[in-house]
């Protein structure tokens, strides 16, 4: 396909360079950085600050002896003895393997379907196109504890409608079962974030020139080939960005598996890598542990965030 | 007219924060002419516990408490802010919590101050805040158990209640083999309160201190005697398996699946309340005995602790122990909040009798004062109790769905709480 070359904006690029120099002009730019303040503040607050303290905890273990009473708790330097607790903690990394399973299986399912929806609404095909698309972004408005308790309901026997209706057409299903109950939290994941990701894609659609349909029409191409051959091939940045967004929250899941975790007791407490550190930290005690954990996974979804930009970028070049 | 308002709504704040600057001067001076006066800031979440203190604050100027009523995810935040020197002068929490607390040095030993008042509390209730030659808080409530059970069920089965674990699996058997679809209880992996009473009443424990060291009886012999009943229950399926406290429990229990659960003296009001139908076709009955002793089990309860950082320990120890031994007290606690005290006097305290319309008229609480004072006193919390029960809940959801039996999960659950304590630096044998 030649079309990558056409989407250079006309002249956008050209002018900023120029505006900026006449402002330069003055020698005082403290304008930008007031307005970035409050961000840049609260970043470094909330954001930057946790992590140093986090690494630094993560070094230190909490010296006790004995019984533990009446000692005086000092803080010692430790090295890497709390990686290697964690690395040890066979429950931590058995939920690594966990979430990857349900990354592998939920992401491509929900990207799929957002953007066969997407590429619907983008589409004639749909009447009433306003009222579908908010009934499919309406999920993403339910906060994901409250979705995780709705659906704990319907996969509940005794209790839902689902699970007794098909009893009584003679299909006996187990929602909640060991085996099951991961893709039960898999679906809610999807049923919540399908429709922001559509969004995203859908907006997408929306920046291809016009023109390049007109071409393909003259050209005879189906609707089907120019979702195929146009379509795709130009969201394919939005496509990416969905993808690696997917990928950072099935590693920190934790809602949907926590408050299930209420009427099935076959999530563990340690079901994702962030309940491992919620259960290390809060139920043990134990920051410092806790602390190595959440670096832990935090260098694990760095790592394969970027595997995936590599491998996305690759890919493009091959294009 | 916007900016009149701010401007009104201003003025009044300020006019009020004058007031109140006013007030607290007027408050430190009369506290300075009354030299000894202390204020006490006090959390907890029983029921009543408002009267008691209002009560207490008309009979003592000198020692006023202010309560402030736990809800919600407000036990959370009790560890930090002793961390931060900024807790409250008492605190109730769960028995089960003090010793993780302990060994972060958020306690204050108030052993100086408690001489004798062992003889006013039940011993298993005194031996849950005893740790070495240190008392950590004064007990408040319990959970000694009984055996709930749907006479109605048990009528109409011709099954006699079952008064030691063997007669129990008889009953469980029988009931089984003349309705399949009623189970005598429940295993609900998910709830271990149901697990730690009867190994307590078995004289077992968690826990125990073995001079400077812990050790972890998880899955020592009491544990494995109780192990096995349950392995019978599940193996020949004579117990519902399924969660508590889900909604697709309580559609059980009303449906009238489950005709008997051996729980605590709190939960009747919970039963009460949750299955509201079924009233009167309910009872209490002793919980079965293991053969050759009488001891009753037990959850445990909360207790009432003084923080680091307290500055008027010894006037808090001198509150709680009011609060929790006085007849006074016990008598707010007992007729307002319901609560089934630690302190014998509390056991005996005449608003205890009264009858359950919903167990059909039955003083329920006789069978649980008796449990009561039948608890064994071997049970110890160690300082990861909720690591232990947590896994214990993980481990036994692979017994529901049949991957593993109950002498693996403890095996498990073992190894986990061994690990676990020596990673937090502590000895064990």
């Amino acid at each position: 396909m030649t079309s990558p070359t056409l989407t250079a904006p006309p002249g956008a690029p050209a002018a900023s360079p120029r505006r900026r120099g006449i402002r330069a002009g003055g020698g005082m730019r403290v304008a930008p950085y007031v307005f970035l303040a409050p961000f840049m503040l609260s970043f470094v607050v909330f954001m930057i600050l946790p992590i140093v303290v986090a690494l630094y905890t993560s070094f230190f273990q909490v010296k006790r002896s004995g019984l533990g009473f009446g000692g005086d708790n000092d803080s010692v330097f430790v090295g890497f003895d709390n990686y290697v607790q964690a690395f040890a903690n066979s429950a931590f990394m058995d939920s690594f393997g966990r979430v990857l399973l349900f990354g592998v299986v939920q992401v491509p399912i929900m990207l799929a379907l957002s953007l066969l929806l997407a590429l619907l609404f983008d589409s004639a095909v749909v009447k009433a196109k306003r009222f579908f698309q908010l009934a499919v972004f309406l999920p993403y408005a339910v906060p994901s504890v409250v979705a995780a308790l709705i659906w704990g309901f319907l996969y509940q026997p005794r209790v839902s409608p689902i699970v007794e209706g098909l009893a009584d057409l003679g299909v006996s299903v187990d929602f909640l079962g060991p085996g099951t109950v991961l893709w039960s939290i898999a679906n809610v994941a999807v049923w919540s974030v399908t429709g922001v990701n559509m969004i995203i894609l859908f907006s997408a659609l929306q920046t291809v020139p016009r023109e390049m349909y007109e071409a393909a029409r003259l050209d005879g191409a189906s609707e089907f080939r120019m979702a195929m051959q146009i379509k795709l091939p130009m969201i394919y940045p939005a496509l990416m960005l969905t993808t690696l967004f997917s990928i950072i929250g099935t590693l920190q899941l934790f809602n949907e598996p926590m408050t299930m975790r209420s009427v099935t007791s076959n999530i563990s407490g340690s079901y994702t890598p962030n309940m491992a550190i919620f259960s290390a930290t809060t139920l043990g005690g134990n920051i410092n542990l806790g602390s190595a954990m959440a670096i832990i996974l935090g260098l694990a979804t760095f790592v394969l965030s970027i595997v995936v930009s590599i491998m996305t970028n690759r890919k493009k070049g091959k294009a | 007219m916007a900016l009149s308002r701010t401007r009104r709504s201003l003025g009044s704040a300020v006019a009020l924060t004058a007031a109140s600057a006013l007030l607290l001067a007027g408050c430190s001076s009369s506290a300075g002419s009354d030299s000894d006066a202390v204020t006490l800031e006090f959390w907890g979440w029983a029921p009543g516990l408002e009267t008691a203190v209002e009560t207490w604050n008309d009979a003592n100027p000198d020692i006023q408490v202010e309560f402030f009523r736990m809800t919600g995810d407000d036990g959370a935040k009790i560890p930090p802010a002793i961390d931060a020197g900024t807790a409250p002068d008492a605190v109730q929490m769960s028995v089960h919590s003090l010793p993780g607390h302990i060994i972060n040095n958020r306690l204050i030993d108030i052993g100086e101050y408690t001489d004798g008042l062992d003889e006013s509390f039940t011993g298993s209730s005194w031996k849950g805040v005893e740790f070495g030659d240190g008392v950590y808080a004064i007990p408040q409530d319990s959970g000694p158990t009984g055996l709930m059970y749907r006479s109605d069920i048990f009528t109409q089965y011709n099954l006699a209640v079952p008064t030691t674990w063997d007669e129990y699996l008889e009953t469980a058997r029988a009931l089984k083999a003349a309705n399949p679809e009623v189970f005598i209880g429940q295993f609900s992996p998910n709830e271990i309160g149901l697990w730690t009473e009867q190994v307590w009443q078995n004289e077992g424990t968690f826990n125990t201190i073995d001079g400077d060291a812990w050790t972890v009886e998880v899955n020592n012999d009491q544990s494995q005697e109780v192990a096995a009943i349950w392995q019978t229950l599940v193996d020949e399926q004579l117990v519902k398996v399924v969660d508590m406290w889900t909604p697709e429990y309580w559609a059980e229990v009303n449906a009238g699946t489950i005709a008997s659960i051996n729980y605590a003296a709190w939960f009747p009001a919970l039963l009460a309340e949750n299955a509201a139908d079924l009233s009167g076709k309910w009872s209490v009955a002793p919980s079965p005995t293991f053969a050759g002793s009488d001891a009753a089990g037990e959850t445990g309860g909360s207790v009432d602790v003084v923080p680091t950082g307290t500055e008027n320990v010894e006037q808090a120890v001198e509150f709680l122990t009011w609060l929790n031994s006085s007849d006074e007290s016990l008598d707010i606690l007992i007729k307002e909040g319901g609560l089934f005290p630690t302190a014998l006097a509390g056991l005996d305290n005449p608003a205890m009798l009264t009858e359950q319309e919903f167990f059909g008229g039955q003083v329920i609480n006789e069978v649980f004062i008796d449990a009561a004072k039948n608890v064994p006193s071997s049970w110890v919390d160690g300082p990861n109790y909720d690591i232990t029960q947590d896994a214990l809940k993980d481990e036994f959801a692979k017994v529901g769905t049949g991957a593993q039996t109950f002498a693996e999960a403890l095996d498990a659950v073992q190894a986990l709480t061994v690990t676990n304590l020596k990673d937090s630096g502590l000895s064990v044998k």
